[in-house]
């Protein structure tokens, strides 16, 4: 089942971005199109999350919280460009869950909403990512194929878990590098490629071998 | 007051006694009085003059002194008129008069002026703000349709948001107490954000990044720190070498903890060094070729006198480290048990 999350933001490009990173992201977005109209198209879409901005047409974002409150639990994180305290102080009082300022960075964005659905609704779905045959298993970063496992550091987990997430397509160096990065793994270029061939090392041990394709100057792919 | 000026400014009065003197000696001498009683006369007369004028010379003097030493005490000495005596004597009450009417427009202008200032701030914190919807839009859009030329957008969207925040922080230096909350705080997280903030533009310098174990807390406000980073993490971009390393790294000791922040780019002239801290001081790097405009470092350090942090920098021939000294008190260490 996708997780709906509804965006409550009057400027339309953010509003449509947001979209698209959402739903490229798994989510089911909605988003708020008449600000009179807030509470009520808040309830006919039942989100299991709602994205707010502060500044809005009608009623600010304080208050629609405050409303939201009223009558649900559901996660709410506010997102403004305006970063005083008071208004992150404002935003927890009246039951924010997160406080972002814009201009926020898209990984963390995620992040965020997928730890806030994690803990409102505690989805039991183990981490394990699956792809012709081979199994990842994120808790215990491990790889298994055929009853045989491998070990993986943190950096080679990260890497195999972006190239399972994305299997089938081509993953640019850059956007390796990049979601790396956005986990607080700063590997450069040449890291990458003795990481890749260290993985290679050890899909091999366990019988998979050319698992990991180049694509030449595309990038890499499953 | 000066002697020789009060002397001065008598003369009128000891010209009027030396005539009225004249004019008694004349006619104490026609009416056949002897030279000796005229002489006696003139002298009683000379030394009543002598000690009046003295007494009336120190008495001012005192008054007057301690008016100076009023005024030198004031802070804002425009408001003397407030809290002095008003005079007795007439000329000076008409000066009184005249302060009282200098102080009062001085007053008007000063508060025009404050309430100038203020809109212009409040202009430009909302100005600030605004400005963040686009840069988050544009951002969006990139981050949505990634290409070797978003990539390039989106290190120069980055340099857009750190002066933005220049900005926004220098409006805001002058009263930061109005805007920090001391929390604790991970330094570890306000390092990753820090470099979160700054992605592209290290990536597209190659910056080789190390941290070292720095999962240490510290009481401090966590987005004016962030801050401070990132002016610091500009720098070692902008003044970056060959094969550029940027270093984190924190060391404990009993009462502070410091991170420091090394890079191996072009360094700092030693004859520089103690200047950099100063509002608009660009030094010799400023002056080749760099875009440097001196605000910066000037903002973090003032930034960090607010906030109790130390802020020091280092460098020899190559390669700059910048420490932040956070102190530990003992009443933290107390409340942490």
């Amino acid at each position: 089942m996708k997780e709906k999350i509804l965006i409550i933001e009057d400027d339309f490009t953010i509003q449509t971005q947001l979209k698209t990173l959402l739903s490229g992201n798994g989510y089911e977005v909605f988003a708020v199109t008449d600000f009179s109209q807030t509470i009520e198209q808040l309830k006919e879409a039942a989100p299991h999350l709602v994205i707010l901005d502060i500044k809005l047409p009608w009623n600010n974002g304080f208050e629609i919280c405050s409303q939201i409150r009223t009558f649900s639990d559901i996660p709410i994180v506010f997102v403004t460009s305006s970063n005083t305290d008071m208004d992150e102080l404002n935003s927890i009082m009246l039951g924010g869950d997160a406080f972002i300022t814009k201009p926020y960075n898209p990984a963390i964005l995620l992040a965020k909403i997928a730890a806030l659905l994690k803990k409102a609704y505690r989805s039991p779905q183990t981490e394990i990512y699956m792809w012709k045959e081979a199994t990842l298993h994120l808790e215990s970063s491990m790889i298994e194929y055929k009853g045989q496992k491998a070990e993986l550091t943190k950096n080679e987990l990260k890497i195999l878990y972006y190239l399972f997430k994305n299997a089938g397509k081509i993953c640019s160096r850059n956007d390796i590098v990049d979601f790396l990065w956005d986990n607080q793994l700063y590997v450069d270029d040449n890291a990458l490629s003795v990481n890749i061939t260290r993985i290679r090392d050890k899909l091999a041990a366990i019988g998979l071998v050319d698992f990991i394709k180049t694509k030449h100057r595309q990038g890499y792919t499953l | 007051m000066s002697g020789k000026q009060y002397l001065k400014n008598q003369l009128p009065v000891i010209l009027i006694n030396l005539l009225g003197m004249l004019a008694l000696a004349l006619f104490l001498i026609a009416s056949d009085n002897p030279i000796q009683t005229v002489l006696f006369i003139l002298a009683v007369w000379s030394i009543v003059l002598v000690l009046s004028l003295l007494a009336f010379y120190f008495s001012r003097k005192k008054y007057l002194n301690k008016l100076l030493n009023m005024t030198e005490q004031l802070e804002e000495r425009y408001l003397l008129p407030e809290i002095m005596q008003v005079p007795e004597r007439a000329d000076e009450q008409v000066f009184y008069q005249i302060m009282k009417m200098a102080e009062k427009s001085m007053l008007e202008r000063i508060g025009e002026v404050q309430r100038e200032r203020r809109e212009y701030k409040e202009y430009i914190e909302q100005w600030i703000h605004e400005v963040k919807t686009p840069i988050t839009a544009m951002k969006l859009l990139c981050e949505n349709n990634r290409s070797p030329f978003s990539r390039e957008v989106l290190a120069e969207l980055e340099n857009i948001n750190q002066y933005t925040e220049q900005a926004l922080y220098y409006a805001r230096s002058e009263h930061a107490e109005k805007d920090y909350s001391v929390r604790e705080v991970n330094l570890c997280d306000v390092v990753h954000s820090a470099i979160a903030d700054n992605k592209y533009l290290l990536r597209q310098s190659n910056m080789t990044i190390q941290i070292d174990d720095i999962e240490t807390k510290v009481y401090t406000d966590e987005k004016w720190v962030r801050f401070i980073l990132n002016q610091i993490i500009g720098n070692a971009i902008k003044y970056h070498a060959e094969q550029p390393i940027l270093h984190f790294g924190a060391t404990k000791t009993n009462d502070k903890i410091v991170l420091s922040i090394s890079d191996n780019g072009i360094g700092i002239p030693k004859s520089d060094l103690p200047r950099i801290f100063e509002k608009g001081f660009t030094g010799q790097n400023g002056r080749t070729g760099k875009n440097s405009t001196g605000i910066g470092l000037y903002l973090c350090k003032r930034l960090c006198d607010q906030l109790g942090i130390g802020l020091t920098a280092y460098s020899e021939n190559r390669g700059t480290t910048i420490s932040l000294i956070f102190q530990m008190n003992d009443f933290i260490i107390g409340v942490q048990g």
